[in-house]
């Protein structure tokens, strides 16, 4: 098989206040005619900065290639010219990127955005089409991303769009000039999990048909294995791995990569930590009764009509003391409102809910209130005040319930401890931190005034896979020292699987399926629970046969198709 | 999207030194600092520096008059023969004196008005953010010039008129600062630790308003300078004998353009003291990397 892009030794640095720092060492890489490659490293391993390189959009200066060659179909990329270069972007090689939002401009039609691509590439190679001609090759090209109503998508504009649609429509975008190599850089991954399982078999389904090389970069050993032919592992700037899918997935050589399969939480095989509560205390800790949640929209510019949003409609479930209640949804399920609901932040539009017993309508803003339930938020990057330092914000919760200004500083160091942090990041501020340890202040704070109840939003979803395991046995281990009632709100069912005892499944605002994790997984009755488990990529071949069988008909009545112009 | 990969180049530094570096590579920036410096100095030391401190007061020496720059004069004389190098030592003494008697006020009410309103939202935003709009759409010099007319003309109530005006800019930077910041979790989390309104207005958000303030305040300095000049130049300001810039050129220009020292050098110390704050302002962006 000859190679279509072959890397050789590269070696790329970056010249900062008055810094040299090497990024990428001895990068060697070759992606075959037909094959499918994956690229897969945590952030910061330098796959993105490996991936710009190819496609040329490295800002040179900083950037500095020190060494090593890039191939494309045997011409070394590195040395064209510009002209020769530009000549490559879409028609030879051609990207797909991440976020199927930012990736468009919001003032423009798709259908005069896809045109220009396709005038611009025209005209870099020299030849001249009609617009009417143009928009047919644009339909024909919307088609094979499985995107029907061509001429409807074309006149929207991006914010008419699902996320889905939106991921198509980028992926038709790399297709227009018919390149030979796309690359793919975490495609999807900003989507619920049921539309991006359909944009991989999508990106599956392309390479078959058309012939195409997939470089794909991710960070999701599940998408890998339903991906790719032959693995990369990058760590640090350094590949430290590399070999078929099945060989890496099933004998990873490389202490890194071994690292990066344990930490992948398992949806099933015998792996999966079944997580129980030992607790006989009859009476639960939260009692949510017929909760509903109406928002009021408005809409038109001058005849303003109200317009009334059900969030959260009807919901009823008890979480006991002592357990880990995972409350499972896709984006817009209403769970984020739920939890809001509980702290007290937000007031329920019908039924109540009870902390303890006791009515949360009675007892919210009290400091007793605060003792009872606390948060831990999604992104620690945004639940921290960046100008404060880690000490002043552990000491907000605890200022604030009365604590004397004397036993404050003790405590922050006991809280430090207990997270597993250093006394001395007490005095620093949240930028000189990782995102584990950033994350690990916000779990201190959360704990620092003896709350008997946790809500955990997303904890873990801005982590990476093996900080994201270490901080998962932080808060076991944490729930078993100090007693503690954990609500875990997240849309990650392979991680609730291992870390919760019961779930509940949300969808449009409603629990369809509730139960201890065992029975849910294993035997899930509903249809939704049922397309979500099987849209999750998982890491093994045996996981993959676990997961509930749905037919086409079931999968479409619970879900928005994301072919379809919607909400 | 390459951002991790980015920073992780530079992660050996902190924010601090990355700052400082970006600063000390800006050599328009470190100009400004030295004049900026320079006038404090010149301001705070004038007594010492200038070689004929008694030319500040109403002193006279007509055998002097209309002296051109020489060693001895650097800047010449006036039309009552006082030294004009030592006046705008002086002159300087005012513009500061001036600079910090309306941001000391201005800032501080403009601010909290900012904070208060993004911090609050709804009735208290309208108020307080219409409130600014309808001083914003008065035509300044106007104003002023009709607040000293009948305040009478000196030093105390050019201050009173500028900073009448001045707050506003700075109630709309600070409030739109602040409606971004309410979009991040940590103000939620404040809420949730039974934080105080008093809390979260002044040790949360205010914090993360600092740089923009240090920049728009250098940026302002230069700007109230020019601003009191212009009253003075217009009678309405600063009055004489005190040795004001503005009242300088106005006075000087009497004489153009045959004795021209006394109205151009007093003018370029104006152009000089702007000048440096401007320079020390955008250099103080780049550096905190804010926008205004």
């Amino acid at each position: 098989m000859s190679a279509l892009l072959e890397i050789d030794n590269l070696s790329i640095g970056f010249r900062a206040y008055g810094q040299y720092r090497r990024v990428l060492h001895d990068v060697s890489l070759t992606v075959g005619e037909g094959e499918r490659v994956s690229l897969i490293g945590q952030s910061g391993s330098g796959k993105t900065v490996t991936m710009r390189t190819i496609i040329g959009t490295l800002p040179m200066p900083p950037g500095v290639v020190e060494a090593g060659t890039i191939r494309y179909d045997g011409r070394s990329l590195l040395d064209l010219n510009k002209i020769e270069r530009n000549k490559l972007k879409g028609t030879g090689i051609s990207i797909v990127l991440q976020d199927p939002m930012l990736s468009f401009n919001p003032v423009l039609t798709i259908g005069r955005q896809m045109d220009d691509i396709v005038r611009y590439a025209d005209s870099r190679l020299g030849q001249s089409r009609s617009t009417a001609r143009r928009r047919a090759h644009i339909v024909d090209t919307l088609a094979k991303v499985q995107l029907s109503e061509g001429a409807r998508i074309l006149d929207s504009y991006p914010i008419m769009l699902s996320g889905g649609m939106r991921q198509r429509v980028l992926i038709g975008m790399a297709l227009l000039n018919k390149p030979r190599l796309l690359i793919a850089d975490e495609p999807g991954t900003a989507l619920d999990v049921t539309t991006q399982d359909e944009i991989l078999a999508l990106l599956n389904m392309l390479v078959a048909e058309e012939g195409l090389s997939l470089l794909l970069i991710t960070h999701n050993l599940g998408v890998v294995r339903e991906m790719a032919d032959r693995v990369y592992v990058m760590d640090k700037g350094r590949i430290v791995e590399k070999g078929t899918r099945d060989a890496i997935f099933t004998a990873p050589q490389h202490d890194y990569t071994k690292r990066l399969m344990a930490a992948v939480p398992p949806l099933y095989g015998p792996d999966v930590v079944t997580i129980e509560n030992h607790h006989t205390d009859p009476n639960p800790a939260i009692r949510i009764a017929g909760v509903s949640k109406d928002f009021v929209g408005r809409s038109g510019m001058f005849h303003q009509q109200r317009t009334l949003h059900r969030a959260v409609d009807k919901v009823s479930f008890d979480v006991m003391p002592g357990d880990i209640f995972g409350l499972a949804g896709e984006s817009g399920s209403g769970k984020t409102t739920l939890a809001k609901m509980t702290l007290g932040l937000i007031n329920p539009s019908e039924g109540n809910i009870r902390i303890d017993g006791q009515d949360i309508a009675q007892i919210a803003g009290t400091a007793d209130f605060r003792k009872l339930i606390q948060i831990v938020y999604q992104n620690p990057g945004s639940s921290l005040n960046p100008r404060r330092t880690i000490t002043d914000q552990i000491a907000v919760p605890l200022k604030f319930t009365g604590h004397e200004t004397a036993r404050i500083k003790t405590r922050v160091g006991e809280l430090l401890e207990m997270v597993d942090l250093p006394a001395d990041m007490a005095n620093m501020y949240p930028h000189e931190l990782s995102g584990g340890q950033k994350q690990r202040v916000a779990i201190a704070r959360a704990l620092s005034v003896n709350p008997r109840i946790l809500v955990l939003d997303e904890p873990t979803s801005a982590l990476d896979v093996l900080v994201q395991s270490t901080v998962i046995d932080l808060l076991h281990r944490l729930r078993d020292e100090f007693d503690l009632t954990y609500l875990f709100i997240s849309h990650d069912l392979s991680l609730m699987r291992n870390f919760c005892n019961r779930v509940g499944v949300m969808l449009r605002g409603q629990i369809v399926e509730e139960g201890p994790v065992a029975d849910v997984f294993g035997n899930p009755t509903h249809a939704y629970t049922k397309a979500l488990l099987s849209a999750i990529p998982v890491t093994t071949d045996e996981a993959e046969a676990q997961k509930p069988i749905v037919s086409k008909e079931e999968r479409a009545a619970v879900l928005n198709p994301s072919t379809a112009i919607g909400g | 999207m390459s951002a991790p990969d980015m920073i992780d180049a530079t992660r050996s530094l902190t924010s601090r030194q990355m700052a400082l570096y970006r600063f000390t590579r800006n050599p328009a920036a470190l100009i400004g600092a030295v004049i900026v410096i320079s006038v404090i100095i010149a301001a705070i030391f004038a007594p010492l520096l200038a070689p004929f401190p008694e030319s500040a007061g109403s002193f006279v020496d007509f055998r002097n008059r209309h002296a051109a720059p020489s060693w001895e004069h650097l800047m010449g004389t006036d039309n009552v023969g006082r030294d004009v190098f030592s006046r705008v030592l002086y002159g300087f003494r005012v513009s500061l004196g001036l600079v910090v008697g309306v941001l000391g006020v201005a800032v501080p009410f403009g601010v909290i008005l900012g904070l208060v309103a993004g911090y609050f939202g709804g009735w208290t935003e309208t108020i307080i953010m219409r409130f600014t709009d309808i001083m914003l759409a008065l035509p300044p010099l106007a104003m002023a010039l009709a607040i000293t007319a009948v305040l009478s003309p000196n030093l105390v109530n050019a201050m009173i008129a500028i900073t009448l005006l001045w707050w506003t800019w700075h109630t709309r930077l600070i409030f739109r600062i602040v409606k971004a910041q309410m979009n991040e979790d940590y103000v939620e989390a404040a809420q949730v630790a039974g934080a105080s309104h008093f809390h979260i207005l002044f040790r949360e958000l205010l914090p993360n308003c600092i740089s923009a303030i240090a920049v728009k305040i250098s940026l302002d300095a230069g700007f109230v300078i020019l601003f009191g000049a212009s009253l003075s130049f217009l009678g309405l300001g600063i009055q004489p004998p005190t040795p004001d810039l503005g009242t300088m050129v106005a006075t000087g220009s009497e004489y153009m353009p045959e004795m021209w020292w006394q109205a151009v050098m007093p003018g370029l110390a104006i152009l000089y003291a702007i000048l440096g704050f401007n320079l020390l302002g955008d250099g103080l962006r780049d550096m905190l990397d804010v926008e205004l």
